[in-house]
């Protein structure tokens, strides 16, 4: 019985583990049975016991060695016990894992089991549930027909009753009306002879006159509020008077006036507004029939130019204006004359006709001033001018884009100071749509031009800005100069001094500026890609950033901490700006 | 105060000229660089005096600044005098590079053996001005003064010294505080004697802080990866600092990834002309 096949026998599976147990537990009572000394068990202390007077060297040494094979078999013993335990351990969680497995399955499978059963229960009760109440309502049904014709019989009986107990038998058959539905007379209505009368008595009289003819409008005939009508006779007609009807084109009742002559004016109208026009004339005999129907159309009222809107720039300005009119008009026509320094007009009035919408981009000299005012036109012609706006084509001029300005923006009234307050913000100034959300800043209205211009910024010593240009859609919610799309030059205050940044994209040229600029001019030219910050007072070049730009761009500023700034526009460039 | 002419090469529309003469200051032959741009054919134009740096002479602005281009576009005569008096056999003047020969930092020098010949400072602000405008079509009212490291030390000590005779002044890595740095003390003790008190006069950052004139627009370009720059040698600091305080104004402009080298003085030699030409042509 070799201990140590238990080794080997433990790759035989589950099954033959107990097994080895037993074996092993005889292995072991049988290896650790010590066989006796011949003469008596062995000393741990050696010779000095008197049990091994006659032992001489050769018996001790052998007795030594049986200690020694006896400790090392023991040892043995251990080591192998010891694994024994090991092997143990493995077999008990092996034992204790295909319980579990075991048990696992059981409870799935009785559960399945359960669920089946539960399920069909369900089902079946169900049914029954389904067929009590079909069986029921069928009942009811059938409950509720035989009261009815319960009731028609009782009824039936009542009548039968009532008829036997009345006198007259046949009483029931006067329920049918014989009655006639018609009269039996014919009516006979009153023959009018009278219109016959008047033709025979007309047969001999001037007769009635034929429909005027009434005319298109004519240009320039109508005005805002009145509209010149004329007709004329079909043929040499006898004519006393005529009848000039008249109602704007979507309503139906008319108006109308009685005149003598082949023309009117109407008035009272409304601007931009269709009527429609028709003329009958009288005689003594009687009344024309209706001329055509005739569309005529007032004036339209004037425009309204839009001041905030207006910019202008060395070569050109755009004006742009409110229609003024509810409905559509055709066209517009943009007047300009050249004034003089002092402001008397000049002579000759320029004109640009068939304008399609309410702005114009005018092409204009450099260094003069131009009155210029707008009229609506439609096929009743052109309306009155609009209000006069001066445009002065010295330097480049704009407002502020206020729609784009942060809710802690504000703006003065003539529109070209800002202030950052240190108030909280008003809750009630929620972003609009166009707003700066996070650098408290706003846009100007540049003119949409491909040339050069210049503008000048004002600052404090300690105001914190950023100036420059950026695209129409740059980042509302992103900072000046941080992103592609802005180019700025940025004012930091540290408390050991001042710092000034050339910002495009989140980047800076390291520069040193030993002179704080208060004025700050700024020049643009689209030809060369540059756009150049210059310190006015000193006329020094700051710094100038190169970039082709794609769209058009307009300046844009901004407070980065509470304080104010003003633009100065309509400055000629000075000739340093654009060497 | 003839002039011979050593050589002439058509450039950008005008003309690269080298000429040499006797000067009476230096007391030796010295040779100079005239830019003519095609504008000088027929009007009188403005004059720019460059001022180069150790070890430079004539040659160096003109080869490799690439500065004609923009001399000719904004119509600039260009002078580019040498950095010392040359041949003068002083013991000692070729022994180092940034002392001596090529090293004249634009003083008077007051110290024997140098005080015969290196007048480098009179030379640039007297004799050479005088011989351009009796020699060349220039204005004589329109002139300015720019430089490189020692040139433009040079450059702007002649700017503050003469307050109304220069309509601009610019520089690239000038040495700004020389009184402060190992080369200005070297060449200040060697030209001007122990008394620091005579260095002053030749120091931008100390002659900016005493500055009374008409209004400067000084325009400086330093590479930030210049040696000099790390090496305490150009301090444009402390002269920044000054100008700050005493409100001269400066742009200075530090240059991410540009060194000492004329590479660095060609890529902003543009912006300088320009600047240049704002005042000399207003």
């Amino acid at each position: 019985m070799d201990p140590y096949n238990v080794a080997s026998d433990r790759g035989r599976g589950a099954a033959r583990d107990v097994s080895t147990f037993q074996r092993f537990s005889v292995d072991t009572n049988e290896s650790l049975r010590f066989e006796p000394c011949e003469d008596s068990p062995p000393s741990p202390t050696g010779a000095e016991d008197g049990y091994d007077d006659d032992d001489d060297v050769f018996k001790e040494g052998e007795t030594e060695r049986e200690i020694v094979t006896t400790r090392s078999r023991l040892q043995g013993k251990v080591a192998e016990m010891e694994n024994f335990a090991g092997h143990l351990e493995e077999i008990f969680l092996t034992v204790e894992e295909n319980f579990g497995r075991q048990e696992q399955h059981l409870e799935q499978h009785y559960n399945d089991v359960l669920q089946t059963l539960s399920q069909r229960y369900d089902e079946r009760a169900a049914g029954l549930e389904e067929e009590k109440k079909g069986k029921l309502e069928a009942l009811y049904g059938q409950l509720l027909v035989c009261g009815r014709a319960l009731d028609a019989s009782k009824e039936l009986i009542e009548t039968a009753q009532e008829v036997y107990r009345s006198q007259d038998k046949r009483l029931f058959l006067k329920e049918v009306d014989l009655t006639l539905s018609t009269r039996l007379e014919f009516d006979t209505p009153l023959a009018d002879m009278s219109d016959v009368k008047t033709m025979m008595d007309s047969i001999n009289v001037v007769p009635a006159p034929s429909a005027p003819v009434i005319n298109p409008q004519m240009p320039n005939s109508a005005s805002q509020t009145s509209l010149r009508v004329c007709w004329s006779l079909f043929s040499d007609d006898t004519v006393e008077s005529y009848e000039l009807y008249y109602r704007p084109v979507l309503e139906d009742t008319p108006a109308d006036s009685t005149l003598k002559e082949t023309h009117c004016t109407v008035t009272d109208l409304l601007p931009n507004a269709q009527y429609e026009l028709w003329v009958t004339a009288t005689n003594t005999t009687g009344i024309s029939p209706a001329s055509e129907r005739a569309l005529y159309m007032t004036v339209p009222s004037p425009p309204v130019i839009k001041r905030r809107e207006c910019t202008s720039c060395p070569e050109a300005a755009m004006i742009r204006w409110e229609s003024g009119n509810t409905n559509p008009v055709d066209s517009y026509t943009v007047e300009l004359s050249e004034t003089s320094t002092d402001g008397t007009a000049g002579g000759v009035t320029e004109s640009i006709v068939a304008v399609p919408t309410c702005q114009c981009l005018i092409q204009l000299q450099t260094g003069r001033r131009y009155l210029i005012a707008v009229r609506a036109v439609n096929i009743g012609g052109p309306s009155d001018k609009s209000d006069v706006i001066t445009v002065s084509t010295t330097g480049t001029f704009f407002h502020l884009l206020e729609d784009t300005a942060h809710p802690c923006l504000s703006i003065s009234e003539d529109g070209f100071t800002m202030f950052y307050g240190d108030e909280e913000l008003p809750i009630s100034a929620m972003a609009l749509d166009d707003t700066f959300t996070r650098c408290v800043a706003v846009l100007g209205d540049l003119i949409p031009v491909r040339g050069r211009h210049y503008w000048e910024v004002e600052v404090d010593d300690g105001t914190e800005f950023r100036i420059g240009v950026s695209y129409e859609d740059t980042e509302r919610n992103s900072f000046l100069g941080a992103n592609k799309t802005s180019w700025c030059m940025r004012h930091i205050l540290s408390p050991s001094r001042h710092k000034y940044e050339f910002l495009h994209n989140g980047w800076s040229p390291d520069l040193r500026i030993t002179v704080n600029p208060v004025r700050i001019g700024v020049a643009l030219d689209y030809e060369r890609g540059t756009l150049s910050f210059f310190n006015v007072a000193l006329e020094q070049h700051l710094h100038t950033f190169h970039c082709h730009f794609q769209n058009y761009v307009h300046p844009c500023f901004s407070l980065d901490n509470p304080g104010a700034l003003t633009v100065h526009n309509s400055i000629e460039a000075p000739e340093y700006t654009f060497i | 105060m003839a002039l011979t002419q050593v050589s002439s090469n058509k450039c950008a529309g005008g003309f690269q000229k080298v000429f040499e003469h006797d000067s009476t200051e230096l007391k030796c032959k010295m040779k100079f660089a005239v830019y003519l741009p095609p504008q000088a054919e027929t009007d009188k134009c403005p004059v720019l005096y460059w001022l180069s740096g150790l070890t430079c002479t004539e040659q160096n602005v003109i080869t490799k600044a690439g500065s004609q281009l923009a001399a000719a576009e904004h119509g600039i005569i260009v002078v580019a005098p040498d950095t010392s008096p040359r041949g003068c056999n002083i013991e000692g003047e070729d022994e180092s590079w940034d002392f001596g020969t090529g090293a004249g930092f634009y003083v008077d020098a007051t110290q024997d053996p140098w005080k015969t010949n290196y007048r480098m400072y009179s030379y640039v602000t007297e004799e050479l001005p005088k011989l351009i405008n009796a020699n060349f079509p220039s204005d004589p009212d329109r002139m300015s003064i720019s430089g490189h490291s020692m040139g433009g030390h040079g450059a702007l000590v002649c700017a503050l010294k003469n307050p109304g005779k220069y309509k601009a002044v610019s520089a690239f890595s000038p040495i700004c505080n020389p009184m402060q740095c190992p080369w200005g003390q070297k060449a200040f003790a060697g030209y001007l004697g122990s008394d620091r008190s005579t260095w002053e006069a030749y120091d931008a950052t100390v002659l900016a802080g005493a500055y009374s004139g008409p209004q400067l627009d000084i325009l400086i370009d330093q590479g930030r990866d210049d040696q000099f720059l790390s090496a305490s040698q150009l301090l444009p600091d402390n002269l920044i600092a000054v100008c700050s305080e005493k409100k001269i104004p400066v742009v200075f402009r530090l240059q991410p990834g540009y060194d000492h080298s004329y590479f660095f003085i060609y890529s902003f030699m543009n912006d300088h002309i320009k600047h240049h030409a704002k005042y000399l042509n207003a």
